[in-house]
């Protein structure tokens, strides 16, 4: 097992979370993905990397520098994304009773290791 | 198959120039290409090997202008002639309205020719299509070379075309022969859209 | 947006909305244009149709004799621009897009609305009318007149 595919098998093991993967960033594409369940992980990684590009403009323009972290809460569950450099990005899903704080550590684990 | 727009009124056909190997297909669009105003014209593409063979296909669009109100569009493409490239000109004959078929007239080529049609008659009964249902002109180029190395167009005919339809004597190069060649074709293939026109 | 039938202009626009896509040609395996967005002039629509539709055809018949299923969608990526192609069938016979796309789009956000629209315009194909005539019976004068113009005769 890859490098990558232990990282993300450490983030989806986080209570509530429903997947993880590992995204291109310019391309939108999947690289790499761990049990994704019920989710089109497809439709996820082109949206989430996406977002994650006009994220890093508004964040620019804001002044805040790169985004390091990228949650977006919906009524139902969360995304979270981490920029792994610049070419990659780790995201997972989660539903309402993920351990938001610990999946985030992992996620961010999961960056420094793959970047 | 022809595209109708009947919003835009506009009319595309698909003409494929199909012969053996070096028969001039490529010279007839070239000629054309040179002869028609650019803003009638598009690029003329071209998928050709290092020595000027074509690889794959000669693509030349052009407006013939207003026709019944309908602004008609003419696509024109070669396929390549060397018999080893029968899976690309198969390709190419995919959806054509109309064929032009060029032959070499000199006498030296004659079986090639005659290669050439049955490949043309196989490929085409591949993708379904009969040969007496497709519009189809015969074109016998080099009619300029000296008298003892060219078949005389009745030769031609008698050899060639067996559905007694059109055919003109040209010389691709300096352009004898292309524009009545592709008037006999467009008339053959625009009947086929006309109000109670036969098949073709 | 110029299109060939009015009902591929809803799933159309979609598409151009969602995915961000700088031009859009739909062509039948044929290379006869269905539907452009974004070129200028005709004449260039129909050279890249033409080799879309070589690319499409030319690929499929490699995968045949490499004994593989026919390829999903072609990309291209380049330094400022993408391109992608990819087949699809309709109710009126195979269709082949030919996408281009910069950075405000991926190749992610343009194959997963791609399949959208493919959805959609499978769903919205009314079935195809019986051609009646199309061009006056004398038309022969028309295109007589056509050619000796195009030729300067």
């Amino acid at each position: 097992m890859s490098g990558a595919d232990h990282a993300l098998r450490r983030v989806s093991a986080v209570r509530g979370v429903r997947g993880a993967m590992l995204v291109s960033a310019p391309d939108g594409l999947v690289i790499s993905e761990s049990s994704m369940e019920d989710v089109d992980g497809r439709a996820i990684a082109a949206l989430a990397a996406s977002l994650a590009g006009r994220l890093r403009r508004a964040a620019a323009s804001a002044g805040l520098g790169r985004p390091t972290v990228i949650q977006l809460r919906g009524e139902t569950g969360t995304l979270l994304a981490v920029p792994a450099g610049d070419e990659l990005l780790v995201v997972a899903v989660g539903d309402r009773e993920t351990n938001l704080g610990l999946a985030r550590l992992e996620l961010l684990e999961a960056a420094r290791g793959i970047a | 198959m022809s595209l109708v727009n009947f919003t835009a009124r506009e009319i595309t056909c698909k003409i494929v120039y199909y012969g053996p190997g070096r028969s001039g297909k490529t010279t007839n669009l070239q000629y054309v290409f040179g002869r028609v105003p650019e803003t009638r014209r598009g690029r003329m593409v071209s998928l050709a090997t290092h020595g000027d063979r074509t690889l794959f296909f000669d693509f030349l669009p052009i407006e013939l202008g207003s026709i019944s109100g309908f602004t008609t569009r003419f696509q024109l493409y070669t396929v390549p002639g060397q018999s080893y490239y029968n899976a690309t000109r198969k390709l190419v004959l995919q959806g054509a309205d109309g064929v032009v078929f060029v032959a070499d007239s000199q006498a030296r080529r004659f079986d090639d020719n005659i290669e050439s049609l049955q490949n043309l008659q196989e490929n085409l009964l591949e993708q379904g299509v009969d040969v007496r249902q497709m519009p189809i002109v015969f074109q016998y180029n080099k009619q300029d070379l000296p008298r003892d190395l060219v078949l005389a167009r009745e030769d031609l005919d008698d050899a060639l075309n067996f559905r007694g339809v059109e055919s003109f004597p040209a010389d691709a190069l300096h352009g004898s022969g292309v524009f009545e060649t592709l008037k006999g074709i467009s008339e053959l293939v625009l009947r086929k859209l006309a109000v109670g026109g036969p098949a073709a | 947006m110029r299109v060939l039938e009015s009902w591929v202009s809803g799933p159309l626009s979609r598409f151009l909305d969602e995915s961000a896509a700088r031009l859009v040609l739909l062509m039948t395996s044929s290379g006869q244009v269905v539907a452009q967005h974004g070129f200028t002039r005709s004449v260039d629509v129909m050279s890249a149709a033409a080799l879309g539709a070589g690319i499409m055809a030319s690929t499929g018949e490699l995968a045949h004799l490499m004994g593989s299923p026919r390829f999903g969608a072609l990309v291209h990526q380049g330094t400022e621009q993408g391109l992608m192609l990819s087949g699809f069938e309709t109710p009126r016979g195979r269709w082949i897009g030919l996408v281009a796309f910069g950075p405000e789009s991926s190749v992610g956000i343009v194959q997963l609305f791609f399949q959208q629209f493919t959805d959609e315009i499978a769903a919205a194909a009314p079935p195809e009318e019986p051609r009646g005539p199309v061009l006056a019976e004398n038309f022969e004068h028309e295109l007589n007149a056509s050619l000796r113009a195009l030729f300067g005769r």
